[in-house]
């Protein structure tokens, strides 16, 4: 069964890399729908195909080799995780329905940094006054908030239990953030205060605490996936060019520095490979290992595309320092991931914790 | 899946009952002849539960599956068990070979010899020949039906313990050096062998210089074909990577990464909280022993369904002896001035023993044999990635 499902997998992976090789780095979303990626987690019934994080997160590490622009991290990696969490009901099953079909981007506001691991996942509160409910607080760098059709905020009831607030995105505006990474869509989200119907707090299903956490975990994860799609891009591209551009009369891969420059970038890819696979199977088995497990992959792996796409411009030389060369898309790229939903030292903080 | 989960416990309660307590004290400044016993004392223990040989075929006394191995290993490790260091070379390289290229007579004399506790040295490298194997200079010459060996042999392993050596030397002198080469088991009684320990880096004697002057070696005792000993010896390297890295994955994933733990939280006066520089490197050791250890496990299934390469090897041998050294140096550090009186580890144990200091110095026991790391990383480079070799020396 275990065959059966990493070779499901492995052609999935085929797959998207050939869509995505064919569609350029700003694949069209809807493009994206019709292989049903917005739905890959969804239940059948809602129009999704039924399948698990670990399927999530091969079209992640897709996206990162591609270096695509897409609401992927948004939509499905954080909204159809979340509004998995939350307790069954005619507008959220609406919801998971239009993004199966590709119909609604949804972004989810929470921390995105640092406090997403070390600190509270839910920035926002909820209060009631005088018979209404008010939404404070902030969030910022939230991802694909812009064209988002959908905002769920994750708040903290006066009683400290989270809860999911749904707002529509005409309702509260989010603010772009300009990114020196031209390949992700962040914004600022400022409830202000804002009032919301009852109905627009969404409880979760479970324990609320895990739910949240176990969101974080997700968001961790896929940009660890982002990150080794990218390393594996910038080996590849650097192998290839090391192999075909000459100086002093031989290919400059056939001189040690470089040769053993590549061999060490294959030796980060092939660790980062197996811990975030290690914990791409934690978290879709939802195994009690999974956070310790994501933590590694994330600290491991978002270091390691950074210095496997540093190490590409260094070996493509001058010219893998201009823009036309793009590698600086990647390295952008990868030292955003870094920071986002957790920097490597924060998430071997959460793991050095067990060492008591 | 079941049946593993039985495995385990009955690995399990079997490390509980029989990895001898206070072993390590006792083979602290052990004698060699302590050693000796010590070492065969455990190997006959870990024969008669069936441990001794897991990876063998059945027929001659090994056959537990891949996944049990793997399970048996980290049992091993998680009991912190004493390693068999001195039965290495025969239950792995000698065996391996054997199997691989051995004659039904040769496997018959050799392989339940080995379970009998038989001790087998390796006698490849020279002092012209060490990464450049290849060019190894020790001759055999035929005569009759025996050969006749003269040369010079180093680090050679245990050799003045062993009762065999495997041994690669050159048979056709004109041929270009990898086609020149055949494979010998050779008896270490023969007459005309001269053993001199070589004193290593960290004071121990583990290893040997050996001089062959006309030394006879019966043609029943070559191994695969006249000239052909260098793809045997092929098989020889590999059999040393694969389930043996996975063991010793595991046990820097288990006492390695616990005594360093312990040391850490020394060198910080008792508790590791709140977090700080100490835990962060403990973590990113953690994280990279984690994935080290799933990289075995992929490495041992890949050589199980036959798709195994000698990169993933060169891979995995790389980070683990890197890694072995990033950690003792590591703890060396945190273990501060006391680390620098402590004159001896102990043997029978892994590279990460807690002795921190002579831990650190002795790996570079693994940073240079079998292969050092830039002949590795050159390995990756061009058949891993396929990048274009050297130009070839003039020779």
């Amino acid at each position: 069964v275990r065959d059966e499902r990493a070779e499901a997998r492995e052609e999935l992976r085929t797959v998207a890399r050939t869509l995505l090789a064919k569609s350029g780095p700003r694949p069209d979303w809807q493009l994206l729908a019709g292989p049903g990626w917005p739905g890959l987690e969804i239940a059948p019934e809602l129009g999704g195909s039924g399948a698990t994080f670990a399927e999530v997160a091969v079209i992640a590490t897709e996206l990162g080799r591609a270096a695509a622009v897409s609401p992927f991290l948004g939509t499905v990696v954080l909204g159809a995780g979340l509004l998995a969490a939350i307790s069954p009901q005619s507008s959220r099953d609406e919801m998971l329905s239009d993004i199966s079909a590709g119909r609604s981007r949804v972004a989810v506001a929470m921390a995105t940094g640092d406090e997403a691991v070390t600190g509270d996942v839910a920035p926002f509160r909820v209060q009631r006054a005088d018979g209404r409910l008010t939404v404070h607080g902030t969030a910022s760098f939230v991802p694909d908030v812009i064209a988002a059709d959908h905002l769920l905020l994750l708040a903290r009831q006066e009683s400290g239990e989270p809860v999911t607030v749904r707002i529509g995105a005409t309702e509260l505006r989010a603010q772009p953030q300009p990114l020196v990474d031209e390949t992700r869509r962040v914004g600022v989200v400022d409830a202000n205060g804002m009032q919301v119907a009852d109905e627009a707090a969404w409880p979760f299903a479970g324990d609320p605490e895990v739910a949240v956490a176990a969101l974080a975990s997700r968001a961790a994860l896929a940009v660890a996936c982002d990150s080794l799609g990218i390393a594996e891009a910038m080996l590849e591209a650097t192998v290839s060019y090391v192999g075909k551009r000459y100086q002093f009369g031989r290919p400059i891969g056939s001189f040690q520095a470089v040769k053993h420059a590549c061999a060490d970038m294959l030796v980060q890819v092939t660790m980062a490979r197996e811990l975030v696979s290690e914990a791409a199977d934690a978290v879709a088995a939802d195994s009690f290992a999974a956070a310790a497990a994501v933590s590694m992959a994330k600290s491991y792996a978002c270091a390691a595309a950074v210095s496997v796409a540093g190490k590409a411009i260094q070996l493509h030389g001058g010219i893998g320092y201009t823009w036309e060369a793009g590698l600086h898309v990647y390295l952008k790229r990868a030292a955003l991931n870094r920071s986002l939903f957790g920097s490597p030292s924060a998430h071997r903080q959460r793991l050095a914790y067990r060492y008591g | 899946m079941a049946d593993l989960d039985q495995f385990r416990a009955q690995a399990q309660e079997w490390c509980a009952a029989h990895v001898p307590a206070g072993w390590r004290q006792a083979q602290t400044g052990a004698s060699p002849e302590q050693f000796t016993e010590f070492q065969q004392a455990w190997f006959a223990e870990l024969r008669s539960a069936g441990y001794a040989v897991p990876h063998w075929p059945a027929e001659w006394g090994g056959g537990l599956s891949t996944a049990e191995q793997v399970v048996l290993y980290q049992e091993l490790a998680a009991h912190d068990a004493p390693r068999l260091v001195l039965a290495f070379v025969a239950i792995h390289h000698a065996a391996a070979t054997l199997l691989a290229a051995g004659t039904p007579d040769q496997r018959r004399r050799h392989l339940p010899a080995i379970l009998d506790g038989e001790i087998w040295c390796q006698g490849f490298s020279e002092p012209e020949a060490g990464s450049d194997l290849a060019s190894l200079r020790t001759t055999a010459r035929r005569s009759g039906d025996r050969y006749l060996v003269s040369g010079q042999k180093l680090w050679s392993t245990w050799a003045m313990a062993a009762d065999w050596c495997l041994l690669l030397a050159r048979t056709d002198t004109q041929a270009p050096k990898r086609r020149g080469i055949s494979y010998f088991l050779l008896d270490m009684r023969t007459p005309g062998i001269e053993l001199r320990p070589i004193r290593q880096a960290t004071g121990e004697w583990h290893f040997c210089e050996m001089f062959l002057d006309e030394v006879e070696i019966p043609a029943s005792s070559l191994v695969g074909a006249e000239n052909e000993g260098w793809q045997v010896a092929q098989t020889t390297l590999s059999a040393e990577r694969g389930m043996t890295m996975l063991e010793l994955a595991e046990r820097l994933g288990n006492a390695g990464m616990t005594r360093l733990i312990a040391t850490s939280r020394q060198a910080a006066g008792g508790r590791l909280t709140p977090p700080g520089l100490i835990t962060d490197q403990l973590a990113a050791f953690e994280t990279e022993i984690t994935g080290l250890r799933a990289m075995c496990r992929s490495v041992v299934d890949s050589h199980d369904i036959g798709r195994g390469s000698l990169v993933d090897a060169s891979v995995v041998k790389l980070c683990y002896s890197e890694l072995l050294q990033r950690m003792t140096d590591f703890g060396t550090g945190l273990a501060g001035l006391p680390a620098h009186s402590e004159m001896q580890k102990p043997l029978s144990g892994s590279y990460e023993s807690g002795t921190w200091l002579l831990d650190f110095i002795g790996s570079w026991e693994w940073t240079i044999p079998g292969g050092s790391s830039e002949i590795q990383r050159s390995i990756i480079g061009e058949r891993g990635l396929g990048l274009p070799r050297e130009p070839a020396a003039t020779s």
